[in-house]
């Protein structure tokens, strides 16, 4: 009889994870229509750009590298956004359907090893399917016209975006326990975070006081594709801020589909078109929701006693802490004070004339 | 002797339902016991608190002595559940490999623990297998084996048996044999009660969350028995009116009845135990009388039949 049992060091979930995931046709045919459809977006923007340049619209290489990187990055925000819940969301609840669970509760494995070992082997697939990206996504050195702060920013939020959305997956099988209720509650909040800002932000126009106002940026701090919107438009220089908006560069003309996702994005300032860096408050917002929802998973998880305080608790409060602190120190940085749109400015009264002295 | 498991006023409640109620049990250091009950008697609920799955309302519970806790539990207990699950996409040497891990077993000693357990299981020719591909009584051998990677004690096994077919009963019954003679204390649920009356040292009988009776196979057979039956074969059919008759004069008999699928086998149920002797005397009666009798079998009541009564006489 062993004496003492020791806390597994390397999380054995993981390994399990790093055996199997890539068993079977499934995880093949996943990265292959990803694939392709990242193929074919490309291929699709690159025809339209070609086709605004036979209509005689001025269209230069760097636009081109621009158009494909903003489609490009949408659609991998778009896929994780659909993937990466499911990707987790039977984590617990696939467990305890194959009723393996009480085999893994009876053991030394934390519930914290188990959560971040399912999170880990999800992730780790979408990762890979970032990394496969590449290829497709170095045409847009090609074309040029990307920096590489956009390109650094780009991956942070789609890494961010990759870790709430498996939490968001996370959350609901530890509260749930049967995968098709956690995957329908992990779209819940999904449609909640993406889709309601953005019907909201379409409509607040028409119901604002007075009417035709823009949606205010705190509708779409958590929204990953307002974000990745911010990131990725690049506003142009106006040399005659007076004249109305239009360019190739511009969101709502290079991609017409993106225009659903981008309102409220680009404000209309009498200096020229501003750019809500709504994306500052997505990232600070995905590390303190990833944490809340994995401090509140690791409870759930938990055979008995759920709510009783424990250890583990104390790290959780020092992370959400710091991350609140730096929210609340950095708040000029990322809450954003729009400009007072042009068309609502009080108008100067025309100086009155003198009268005619005859 | 020095109790492998001991739980004393065991409560547990699932809010109103009260799945325990005051269970005092005791089990000796390598002994297999077995415990039986109708479905919802408590007997997963009991595994599950001695395997420290959940925390028990009020009362205590002391595994090899000791007060126990979650992490004295994992020491101890080794714990298989009512419903075998496995991981489809492993192998069978990566499933024990998995919960190796889990027990913080590393390098050469765990390849070691997997490949002894593979042969002690009778698995060893089955090890690049995946899981899904073995049969319901290796995937049951092979959950057993992942119980034993810590080499706990204790093992807890809920209904082992189920779904087995007679071979695979047979193996495991063996394998269970095997364990015990390694020291192991098991402590086994089973609706198959004949299975428990040949692997089991100890039994005992839940109902209603109430340990209705609980001790060495032998004592507790003793306790509940209250009667005999005979069971006897007549040569000749002109023969059964005569016999019906002698019998029902005996002062020790209680009933007689007449087998429906076979009129000339008579069943006869006695006020009270009868031995051999008794037996033997109660034979020569009839055949002296002039019934021909073809077959003549004495048999105490089964485990099933202890089973059934008690339980119906405490829903009664």
């Amino acid at each position: 009889m062993n004496a003492q049992l020791r806390i597994p060091q390397l999380n054995p979930i993981l390994i399990r994870e790093a055996r199997t995931r890539m068993r079977g046709a499934r995880p093949y045919l996943i990265l292959t229509i990803f694939l392709l459809v990242l193929i074919l977006t490309t291929f699709g923007i690159y025809q339209y750009m070609v086709s605004q340049a036979r209509s005689g619209t001025v269209v230069l290489s760097s636009h081109i590298g621009q158009a494909l990187f903003k489609g490009l990055a949408f659609t991998e925000m778009f896929f994780i956004v659909l993937v990466a819940p499911i990707l987790t969301s039977s984590a617990i609840s696939s467990e305890r359907e194959r009723l393996t669970y009480d085999m893994l509760l009876a053991t030394p494995l934390r519930p914290g090893q188990l959560l971040s070992g399912k999170l880990i082997g999800a992730l780790s697939y979408l990762f890979l399917l970032i990394v496969a990206s590449i290829p497709v996504f170095s045409i847009v050195l090609i074309f040029g016209g990307v920096s590489l702060r956009t390109l650094v920013l780009t991956v942070i939020l789609l890494g961010g975006a990759a870790l709430f959305f498996g939490t968001i997956g996370l959350f609901s099988s530890a509260l749930i326990g049967r995968t098709v209720p956690a995957v329908i509650l992990s779209y819940a909040i999904v449609l909640l975070i993406c889709g309601v800002p953005l019907i909201i932000a379409s409509i607040w126009p028409q119901f604002s006081t007075p009417p035709g106002q823009s949606p205010p940026p705190w509708l779409l701090y958590l929204n990953p594709f307002s974000a990745i919107v911010a990131v990725t438009t690049v506003v142009p220089m106006m040399p005659q801020p007076d004249l109305p908006f239009f360019s190739v560069s511009d969101p709502f003309m290079v991609i017409p589909f993106l225009s659903q996702f981008s309102t409220g994005i680009v404000r209309y300032a009498p200096e020229g078109p501003l750019l809500m860096p709504v994306y500052r408050a997505t990232l600070l917002g995905f590390g303190l929701g990833t944490f809340i929802l994995l401090w509140i998973s690791s409870h759930l998880a938990l055979p008995t006693r759920k709510w009783q305080p424990r250890w583990s608790d104390l790290g959780f409060v020092v992370v959400i802490g710091a991350i609140a602190l730096v929210m609340w120190v950095t708040v000029e940085w990322w809450w954003i004070v729009p400009p007072v749109e042009p068309w609502l400015m009080p108008v100067d009264a025309p100086p009155i004339a003198p009268p005619m002295v005859p | 002797m020095t109790l492998a498991i001991e739980t004393i006023e065991l409560t547990h409640r699932y809010k109103k339902l009260i799945a325990l109620d005051r269970l005092n049990l005791q089990v000796p250091q390598g002994c297999i016991y077995g415990f039986i009950g109708p479905n919802g008697a408590g007997k997963t609920t009991t595994l599950r608190l001695l395997a420290g799955l959940q925390t028990p309302t009020s009362g205590e519970i002391r595994l090899m002595g000791e007060r126990l806790s979650s992490r004295l539990a994992q020491r101890f207990v080794g714990y298989m559940p009512d419903f075998f699950g496995v991981y489809d996409d492993l192998r069978v040497w990566e499933y024990l490999d998995f919960f190796a891990r889990c027990y913080g077993l590393r390098g050469a000693r765990l390849r070691q623990v997997v490949d002894e357990l593979l042969e002690l299981v009778d698995l060893s020719d089955k090890r690049d297998a995946f899981v899904q591909t073995l049969s319901r009584g290796m995937q049951q051998r092979l959950c057993l084996a992942h119980a034993l990677v810590h080499d706990p004690p204790i093992l807890l096994l809920d209904e082992p048996a189920s779904g087995l077919d007679p071979r695979a009963r047979v193996e495991l019954r063996e394998l269970l044999r095997t364990l015990r003679d390694m020291g192991k204390t098991i402590m086994l649920s089973s609706h198959i009660l004949s299975e428990l009356a040949e692997v089991c040292d100890a039994i005992g009988i839940i109902d209603h969350g109430r340990m209705l009776i609980s001790g060495p196979l032998a004592e507790v057979q003793q306790q509940l028995a209250t009667g005999s039956r005979v069971r006897m074969r007549i040569a000749r059919e002109s023969d059964v009116v005569l016999a019906l008759t002698l019998l029902q004069h005996q002062p020790l008999v209680q009933t007689v009845s007449t087998v429906p699928a076979d009129p000339r086998s008579l069943i006869v149920d006695f006020t009270q135990p009868i031995g051999e002797e008794q037996c033997a005397t109660f034979l020569a009666e009839l055949v002296s009388a002039g019934v021909a009798i073809s077959e003549f079998s004495a048999r105490s009541e089964n485990l099933e039949e202890f089973f059934l009564r008690l339980t119906m006489a405490n829903t009664g």
